[in-house]
């Protein structure tokens, strides 16, 4: 797990990992995508722990983060990151089943940059993937310290 | 007239004076004559009796000048008849002891006689003056006795005025003894004057106080009245409440003398008050019982409304997962599988993705539909012109290739929560949208009718296809739907959602139509009070 990439995908559920790759295939964004189950373990990738130790320096360009996470969820993980001074420059994108307000709101209250709802069409939620990946990993200008585009 | 009175008591003066005189000389003559005849029979020492005697007698009855005379002429006789030498005025040697022995004795009469006259006289004058006195005194006295007999009767008539009253009035002294006692108070208590009448009125009635008794006669004397609620026993033993009202009546010198009471019985008064307050702490414990049991109920309710967000939280972010996995991963299948399969086979798979899409709807609908139930409303001021224009931008896409007439009249300001009618009168436009694309030219009215000054009513009109009027009471129901999935798609869920938001802003919803002649969907919402003038 030495590789550094662009995109730090939270997300605990294989089948959403699954769709969401595939969204991000077809602009060629697979490669570029970490993926990690829980809370516990962004966390870790994030500081270079546990599994994580051995990988390079550097920040990714974009963490899509899931809400609902076993060990620390989405919120705890986001928290987290933006009280770390090292790490809260992230830009840290919600992409959540939910579209309940309150977590909407706390989100952005806990400083989020993008809050995406998944779609149940299934055409509607690779749209939504690919374009996510398509503006945060390539079109923005991620803030220093983070992985450069090849 | 006065004339004769004098003369008479002249003529008894004088009378008394020759009665008196003539006692004088009276006497002396018998001592005389007794004298002489003793002399005759040798019993010459007695003869100085004869004339102390005399003196004596004259001195009791006739007084001092007579008795003077009596002796002087006594002792002249005296000297003249009976001492030696016989019928000479010369004194013997022999009988000269005789004289001045009658004479002292004579002396001592007469001094005698005068001071008992002194003292007669005086006691008649004291007498006198004392009968006088007692006369005036019963004068007096029959006077005051015919003063009391008048009063009395004054007494007695304004007693009988008393009597006219049905008021309970009765006086007693400052002994508490009655003096006077009402037909009223007869009447009120079942005694009758003649038994009322000297008897101790607090023993009688067995008098409870509100307040100690000293303290209430402090303040009848210090104010002349009191008044306040007693507690009296009746003849036959029943107790009454009565408003009580004393006077103190003062004599002319200011000391009290009798007290004037004056009783209303207000027993059923007490009664009915009684039973109002105990009919108002019922009252009250049934709703501090009935506060107890809502809030009881409340916090169920509360747990329960805690128990449905986190069910709907967890809808919301679990249920929609597997219908987007079904959906998303069917959709690969078609992909890759679209140029191997038969038509069978990608005709069941469109099927499924139909299905999974139609189950993402209601799950996204149910949880809508779930939320107006849950979110606090915030009200402010909506100008539904805007609000409406939005909405028809909205539904734009749907309208594609259709021929659309829309008709938006004035429409007014209201206020309510701004995303749920955002979301109510979307449902309602895009149903007028849906349920009219049969129509080669589709009508969409929407505008405000001439409301009541108390609510605001806008319809929403199309010329679909209407509804029979006889499932009217179906319209709004979850799920419940009037035309099948094939003619027209839905999740049954829009109506039930448009009246569940009418009802949170405390309006009205309701729909008129018939089949194949369009249906108009009116929203009549309440006016805030400060709007209202």
């Amino acid at each position: 797990m030495n590789d550094l990439k662009r995109i730090l995908l939270v997300e605990d559920d294989p089948k959403d990992v699954e769709l969401t790759l595939t969204g991000l295939a077809e602009y060629n964004l697979a490669n570029e995508v970490v993926v990690v189950g829980d809370g516990e373990e962004a966390l870790d990738y994030l500081y270079r722990r546990g599994r994580h130790q051995t990988r390079h320096n550097g920040n990714p360009a974009v963490m899509l983060l899931d809400l609902k996470l076993p060990k620390l969820n989405g919120f705890e993980v986001l928290q987290q990151v933006r009280s770390d001074e090292n790490l809260k420059m992230i830009p840290v994108v919600v992409l959540t089943s939910s579209n309940e307000e309150r977590d909407l709101v706390r989100s952005y209250k806990l400083g989020v940059n993008a809050y995406v709802t998944k779609p149940v069409d299934f055409h509607e939620f690779v749209n939504a993937v690919k374009e996510l990946g398509v503006f945060w990993a390539v079109i923005n200008e991620p803030p220093p310290g983070s992985v450069k585009k090849r | 007239m006065g004339t004769p009175a004098p003369a008479s008591k002249l003529t008894a003066q004088v009378q008394q004076t020759i009665f008196r005189y003539g006692l004088a000389f009276g006497s002396v003559a018998a001592a005389t004559a007794l004298g002489l005849l003793a002399y005759r029979w040798d019993l010459e020492e007695s003869v100085l009796m004869f004339f102390v005697l005399a003196v004596a007698l004259t001195s009791w009855y006739g007084g001092l000048w007579p008795a003077i005379v009596a002796f002087t002429v006594g002792f002249l006789v005296f000297d003249y008849c009976f001492t030696r030498p016989y019928y000479s005025l010369v004194f013997g040697r022999e009988d000269v002891a005789y004289l001045p022995v009658f004479a002292l004795i004579s002396g001592l009469l007469i001094w005698f006689g005068t001071v008992r006259r002194r003292v007669e006289r005086e006691l008649q004058a004291s007498r006198d003056q004392f009968e006088m006195r007692v006369v005036e005194r019963t004068a007096e006295l029959q006077e005051e006795v015919a003063e009391r007999r008048r009063v009395e009767e004054i007494l007695r008539e304004r007693a009988s005025l008393l009597d006219l009253t049905h008021d309970t009035v009765f006086v007693r002294d400052m002994n508490n003894t009655i003096t006077y006692w009402n037909r009223g108070a007869g009447e009120l208590y079942g005694w009758t004057n003649e038994e009322a009448v000297g008897q101790i009125s607090h023993h009688l009635m067995r008098t409870i106080f509100p307040e100690p008794l000293d303290e209430i006669n402090a303040e009848l004397l210090r104010t002349d009245r009191w008044q306040g609620e007693l507690i009296h026993a009746k003849r036959d033993g029943t107790r009454l409440v009565v408003a009580s009202r004393w006077s103190l009546q003062r004599d002319d010198s200011g000391n009290p003398i009798a007290i004037l009471e004056t009783n209303n019985n207000i027993t059923e008064r007490k009664q009915a008050e009684e039973a109002l307050r105990r009919s108002r702490d019922e009252l009250e414990v049934k709703v501090k019982e009935r506060t107890a049991q809502l809030s009881k109920m409340n916090e169920e309710l509360q747990l329960v409304n805690k128990e449905l967000e986190a069910f709907a939280y967890s809808v919301s972010h679990d249920l929609r997962a597997p219908v987007r996995h079904i959906s998303g991963f069917t959709e690969l299948l078609q992909k890759h599988t679209e140029p191997v399969l038969d038509d069978r086979s990608r005709h069941h798979i469109s099927m499924i993705l139909d299905s999974a899409n139609r189950m993402g709807n209601l799950v996204d609908d149910l949880l809508a539909f779930s939320r107006i139930g849950r979110a606090q409303t915030q009200t402010t001021t909506i100008h539904l012109d805007k609000l409406i224009k939005s909405v028809v931008a909205e539904v734009g896409p749907d309208t594609e290739g259709r021929k659309i007439v829309w008709r938006i009249g004035n429409l007014p300001v209201c206020h309510g929560d701004p995303a749920m009618l955002r979301l109510m009168f979307g449902n309602l436009v895009s149903n007028a949208v849906k349920f009219s694309r049969t129509r080669d030219k589709s009508e969409i009215e929407i505008s405000s009718m001439n409301h009541a000054s108390d609510e605001v009513v806008v319809f929403v009109k199309d010329n679909g296809v209407g509804f029979d009027t006889k499932y009217k009471d179906k319209l709004f129901g979850v799920f419940q739907r009037l035309h099948s999935q094939e003619a027209f798609e839905g999740t049954g869920i829009g109506l039930a959602t448009v009246q569940r938001i009418v009802h949170r802003h405390g309006g009205r919803v309701w729909a008129e139509g018939s089949v194949s002649n369009g249906a108009t969907f009116y929203v009549a919402l309440p006016k805030p009070r400060e709007v209202k003038q």
